[in-house]
């Protein structure tokens, strides 16, 4: 009896150690995310809203988050996935297909709820019958402008197109230039896309979806006669002097300065993201309060095939890596984000689209017009989804980024050239 | 202190110091301290072989394979050496930047470290305010030295441009950096400031190091100061010159992080050298392959080692002078 009770207190000491030893093991549970938008207040404040959601639904949980910048945090990574280490969750734009072929993403299709994601945004991250990203950012490529200096110029745009004609523009630029304006701010400092906008956005107007897709995939020549009417209307805005003399050097963040502090411009091509800087206070970099801002679709090209089209872009979205420990953790993350309540959220405090499901009209306060413009703008749109940099791979990417985003609008190169060396990284025949 | 001792045959514990000494007088001994040598040799020896040994056979290695994620490789031969050679435009085009870079940049930074360091040597006034001031650059990270020269350069507001417009000569305006014809100079600019001091510091020091007595000797013999410098001071330190030079070469054949933060190899690959193109291949190219930026790492690794060798017997002394 004796015996037997020792046993019985033996195992419950073993008990008592193994749970003991097992609680503080749960209550390790750590969730991690790498992130970029270091800089973006609005988006840390919802992603770690979304974190401290989860962690108040299990005590046992902390969501670690790691902010970057872009760039460190695309290199980290790389090191970290070679590795086999990584976060659970990490920031993906879809352009990194590589992280698809490489076997380093898990699939999500059954951890995410996408009843509330929009079905064009799940598409960008759809890849051989799966889904691999969780589509948080969207945006479509805008034409901001100052109503101001526009109608200083003497132009004027609205609706239904809200756009003015493939001449009218081109005078538009000329005349800006002679009086001393920069016709379209830009700069490719920091990035590797921006110099491209005009050009692939007119590309896209020309050409219509179709044969567009195919330009990017490599099935269209560069040496197109459609191709070059467009870079060669593009030379010769760059000749008339359309973009800013530090174009080549000029960073993301100076350019939106340029465009609505100093010295100005009169448009300004970019992501609807813009506002996420934008619509910062004017001492942390946003655009004055009294800024007239106004928004235009790109210029109808004369026999356009699709005048009204413009580039739809999933951008900023979040992964879980394949070798993560946690992946219903992870699923219950992306899930708390997806729903109509944190898609309003992200709308009304980052200001920008996104791949959630979310009502517009539900947004109050001072930016409210600004939707019902940007509504407005888009209302006859025809989407072509995926930037340039999305289909582009290696040399072609690398051709892209030199010639098309640089070197020709910043007039280093003629438009024979530049189709020269496009067609020699990109077309395949 | 801790001695590192042993028992001997006899029983008597000796210094490993000792059985060294010992092994050098003779052969029996030397074949007893073999264990003292490895003891000492063993931790360089494999750090050396981990941290430098290792990654360069590694990367030869990776050269003949795709190198995937999660440890998936495949072998390819040579294929990655032929389309290195005979269809890779932008390695030729980083090549001959590097090369420009390597070839020029040693020059101005040993001659105008030499000519600093003459300065300081003469006694110029406020010498020694001059001698911190032309060192503190080396001391300034890379990092801040781009940032500072990115605002140098910057077009609309940048130093440079605001004095060619003060002077009158705003049609020499120029973006610096965001122009192939200027960028890799701007950038040759900046490096070659920062590394100045460096090379001044060492020029300095040799010529302190040389004989009194010899420069004594050429002044009674009524030789002037720039005949001096010629056919005294330079020859005399030209050891010193020469591994600045050499080391100079090497660190420019391999130069990154300037320009990296600069123009990223941009305009045009006008600024591309062969570190920022592996880098590229490596991490920007949307492959996580490292078997073909292994390649160029492979052959620049090669290029550079042949370099280093030809200036080292070229500038070889061939007389030994004796002061």
């Amino acid at each position: 009896m004796r015996q037997t009770r020792s046993w019985i207190a033996a195992a419950a000491l073993a008990g008592a150690t193994l749970t003991g030893a097992a609680v503080p093991a749960q209550a390790e549970r750590e969730l991690t995310l790498w992130s970029h938008w270091a800089d973006h207040e609005t988006k840390v404040a919802f992603v770690e809203k979304a974190a401290r959601e989860l962690e108040s639904r299990h005590a046992d949980v902390t969501v670690k988050i790691t902010w970057y910048q872009k760039n460190p945090l695309y290199a980290a990574l790389q090191s970290a996935l070679r590795a086999g280490q990584g976060p659970d969750i990490f920031y993906l734009d879809p352009d990194r297909t590589e992280y698809i072929d490489n076997g380093l993403l898990l699939a999500l299709d059954d951890l995410v709820n996408w009843a509330n994601v929009f079905g064009w945004a799940r598409s960008a991250w759809q890849h051989d019958g799966k889904t691999w990203g969780f589509p948080l950012e969207a945006s479509t490529v805008e034409w901001y402008y100052n109503r101001g200096l526009l109608a200083q110029l003497g132009y004027e745009v609205g609706p239904p197109h809200f756009q003015l004609s493939q001449a009218d523009f081109r005078a538009l630029v000329e005349k800006a230039t002679s009086e001393g304006i920069t016709p379209i701010v830009q700069g490719v400092g920091d990035r590797p896309y921006p110099g491209a906008y005009v050009t692939h956005e007119l590309l896209l107007k020309k050409l219509g979806k179709d044969d567009y897709g195919k330009l990017l995939s490599g099935g269209l020549s560069f040496k197109d006669p459609r191709v070059l009417e467009v870079f060669g209307y593009v030379e010769d805005l760059v000749k008339a002097g359309a973009y800013p003399k530090s174009f080549s050097t000029l960073k993301l963040g100076e350019s939106h300065y340029y465009f609505h502090t100093k010295p100005g411009g009169v448009v300004f091509p970019i992501g609807s993201w813009y506002t996420s800087r934008a619509f910062n206070p004017p001492d942390k970099g946003g655009q004055p309060d009294d800024f007239p801002l106004g928004m235009m679709n790109g210029p109808a090209m004369d026999d356009g095939a699709c005048n009204a089209c413009k580039t739809n872009n999933v951008a900023g979205s979040f992964v879980v890596n394949a070798a993560t420990a946690h992946p219903e953790l992870a699923g219950e993350f992306l899930n708390i984000l997806a729903t109509p309540e944190y898609g309003n959220l992200w709308l009304s405090t980052v200001l920008v689209q996104t791949g959630i499901k979310a009502d517009t009209s539900k947004i109050t306060g001072p930016y409210s017009d600004y939707f019902k413009t940007l509504e407005a703008v888009n209302e006859n749109a025809e989407y072509f989804f995926g930037t340039p940099l999305q289909f582009f791979k290696g040399k072609c990417r690398e051709t892209f980024e030199q010639v098309m985003n640089t070197g020709f609008p910043a007039g280093l190169v003629d438009a024979g050239t530049a189709t020269d060396m496009m067609n020699d990284g990109c077309f395949t025949g | 202190m801790t001695a590192i001792t042993a028992t001997s045959e006899n029983g008597v514990r000796t210094s490993a110091f000792a059985r060294l000494r010992e092994a050098l007088r003779g052969d029996d001994a030397l074949t007893t301290a073999w264990g003292a040598v490895i003891v000492f040799v063993t931790p360089a020896l494999l750090t050396y072989a981990a941290f430098t040994a290792y990654p360069v056979i590694r990367t030869f290695w990776n050269s003949v394979h795709i190198i995937r994620p999660g440890g998936r490789t495949e072998f390819v031969g040579l294929d990655h050496y032929v389309e290195l050679f005979s269809n890779d435009d932008i390695f030729f085009r980083a090549v001959s930047n590097t090369l420009t870079w390597a070839g020029v940049a040693p020059l101005i930074d040993v001659g105008v470290g030499l000519l600093l360091a003459l300065c300081l040597y003469a006694k110029v006034p406020f010498a020694r305010v001059f001698r911190v001031a032309w060192f503190t650059p080396v001391l300034i990270s890379y990092v801040v030295v781009a940032i500072l020269w990115m605002w140098i350069y910057n077009y609309d507001w940048g130093v440079a441009n605001m004095l060619l417009r003060s002077v009158g000569l705003q049609e020499w305006q120029q973006t610096w950096i965001g122009h192939p014809d200027t960028a890799l100079w701007s950038l040759i600019f900046a490096h070659a400031w920062k590394w100045a001091g460096f090379n001044m510091v060492v020029c300095l020091a040799a010529i302190h190091a040389l004989p009194r007595e010899v420069l004594e000797a050429a002044e009674l013999d009524n030789c002037g100061w720039f005949q001096k410098l010629i056919f005294i001071i330079v020859p005399m330190i030209r050891p010193t010159l020469v591994n600045l030079l050499i080391l100079a070469f090497i660190g420019k054949m391999r130069v990154f992080d300037l320009v990296w933060i600069m123009t990223g190899g941009g305009p045009m690959w006008s600024t591309e050298t062969v570190s920022t193109y592996v880098y590229k291949r490596a991490f920007e190219w949307n492959t996580f392959d490292l078997g073909y930026p292994s390649t160029v790492a492979a052959i620049w690794f090669i290029v550079v080692l042949c370099c280093v060798l030809g200036l080292t017997w070229l500038f070889r002394q061939r007389d030994r002078l004796e002061y």
